[in-house]
């Protein structure tokens, strides 16, 4: 049994549909308070699904999903982010047209944030930012979009904040340094619910894993416990 | 060379009415993804209440008096107002429930909005014209070497071209306009930002129609609000948005000036076929780059 800090953010029998397909069959995990959890599972397994569902961008038909304690299972997406549930997703999601500059001022303009500086703490995590604030985010490079999409969840100044597949498409030099930004925005407190394909990546930050395959939480433990457990590696690897 | 002045002024008034009925109908388009058809009925509608309120102004003004020239220009917007308001309780009720769905039911659901509102127009004002023709005599005319022309089209391109200033200004200048921006370009993410989508969707919404009421509350002292203008205007409106590029504002301006002088060239030298050459420019501009000249493909 693993011991756990206080939950942020319960997810709880939730059973999610993507149009007449069930994708998520009763999905229950939890994350605690300045806790780092990886959902690992291969491509299709449902990891996208269970983000967004926790997110409010796709509805659950069933369970219930509470953040600090609170319903939010029927609160849409832009309330759930002014609750503080970060979001950076698998396409980075950026705005094309849009500089970085206001990329990042959005969530500051809307009131949800004071307006982020040149010297706010999260530009630590990614200081190479500001040299290209100016930018639009179409002519951005992939690992920069990834460096935005971050960033600007954590001008919503979260406590939760949800990434999709964070280091998918990075050389692995670079998977490290974002492994690195991972554990500095943990330090700040934020806990952080990770979707990763690959165990290893996950192994390397994670407190604790769940995996997930065909819609449904097949594993929930330390990443050790996960290494070790041959039945699970094998349906990871296919 | 008068009258190529003249000329110059007609493509410029058609083009300013036109970038305010086809910016509103490319605004909605490029934040909502919804082509509204029932566009060029709003824009009628704008005209029909700026014309009756006119009217009822110039019943209640002393016999063989004329009303003040600035209260009727005060009084002029009422038709983009109501215009707006009227969008502003279309989207929430008519249109939201149909984001999901399938475009083809967008479509029918807003042709049969342009066909409810031409009733209404009918039903409340009748089917005879409805004129507010006082403004353009009481601002009168102006000479231009040997010719006339009425004062009243200088205020019309006026509010055209200070429409698109105001526009350009909002879209990419204020914090809305970057929330509008955001939300046109990734409605997800920007909801998943903090950004309450629906409430920028009835924004937009109401922006683009209180643009088409604007356009007919300006021209229905020129030419009388009647049965159908709202479907003419609508047909014109498409040709300025293929050649501009639906969703753009910058196309929406640029298309409406070439419809506005390829029209007016149009009615003075070849006007058996002046709407053919537009849609053969529109069909041009198809083929040749299917997204409009400042469209995204």
């Amino acid at each position: 049994m693993v011991s756990q800090p206080a939950p942020v953010l319960e997810v709880e029998k939730v059973e999610t549909y993507r149009g007449p397909a069930q994708i998520l069959r009763s999905v229950s995990l939890t994350l605690g308070t300045g806790e780092s959890v990886c959902l690992v599972g291969r491509n299709g397994a449902g990891k996208t699904t269970t983000i967004d569902t926790i997110m409010g961008l796709l509805p659950s038909r069933s369970g219930r999903v509470r953040f600090k304690g609170q319903d939010v299972t029927r609160l849409p997406a832009h309330q759930r982010a002014r609750l503080g549930i970060g979001y950076a997703p698998e396409d980075c999601g950026i705005f094309p047209d849009l500089s970085v500059e206001e990329n990042f001022q959005i969530t500051a303009w809307l009131g949800q944030a004071a307006a982020v500086t040149a010297d706010d703490q999260v530009f630590a995590i990614f200081p190479e930012m500001k040299t290209f604030m100016a930018r639009r985010g179409l002519h951005l490079s992939g690992g920069q979009k990834k460096m935005l999409a971050i960033t600007r969840a954590l001008t919503l100044k979260p406590s939760v904040l949800l990434l999709d597949e964070p280091f998918e498409g990075l050389a692995p030099v670079v998977v490290t340094r974002f492994i690195e930004a991972v554990r500095a925005i943990k330090a700040l407190g934020v806990s952080v619910l990770i979707a990763e394909s690959h165990v290893q990546n996950a192994g390397r930050i994670a407190d604790r894993l769940y995996a997930i395959d065909r819609g449904e939480i097949i594993f929930a433990g330390r990443p050790a416990e996960l290494l070790g457990n041959a039945e699970v590696m094998k349906t990871l690897h296919g | 060379m008068d009258i190529v002045v003249i000329h110059a002024l007609n493509a410029l008034l058609y083009a300013s009415v036109l970038f305010l009925i086809a910016g509103g109908l490319s605004l909605i388009y490029g934040v909502m993804r919804i082509v509204n058809l029932a566009h060029g009925n709003l824009y009628a509608f704008g005209a029909y209440v700026s014309a009756w309120v006119v009217g009822l102004l110039v019943a209640r003004a002393p016999e063989g008096a004329s009303p003040s020239t600035v209260l009727l220009l005060l009084l002029l917007p009422a038709g983009a107002v109501a215009a707006a308001a009227f969008g502003a309780l279309l989207e929430p009720t008519l249109l939201r429930p149909f984001y999901k769905r399938a475009e083809e039911y967008q479509l029918l659901v807003t042709f049969g909005l342009l066909m409810i509102i031409d009733d209404v127009i009918r039903w409340l004002w009748g089917p005879y014209p409805l004129s507010a023709s006082v403004l353009f005599e009481n601002f009168g005319s102006l000479g231009i070497g040997d010719a006339i022309y009425p004062t009243y089209n200088f205020l019309v391109i006026a509010v055209g071209a200070l429409a698109a200033v105001f526009l350009w200004a909002f879209i990419y200048k204020t914090r809305f306009g970057v929330v509008l921006r955001a939300t046109s370009q990734n409605m997800r993410m920007s909801s998943a930002l903090g950004v309450n989508v629906n409430r920028v969707y009835v924004q937009a919404f109401t922006l683009g129609c209180l643009m088409a009421g604007l356009g007919g509350a300006i021209i229905v002292p020129s030419q009388s609000a009647v049965l159908g203008m709202g479907v003419d205007a609508l047909i014109l409106s498409f040709i300025v948005v293929v050649v501009g590029g639906l969703g753009s504002l910058e196309g929406a301006l640029l298309g409406a000036l070439i419809v506005g002088v390829v029209r007016e060239a149009g009615i003075a030298w070849f006007p058996e076929i002046e709407l053919a050459v537009l849609y053969l420019i529109a069909a041009a501009v198809l083929l040749i780059r299917p997204a409009g000249l400042f469209g995204r493909a």
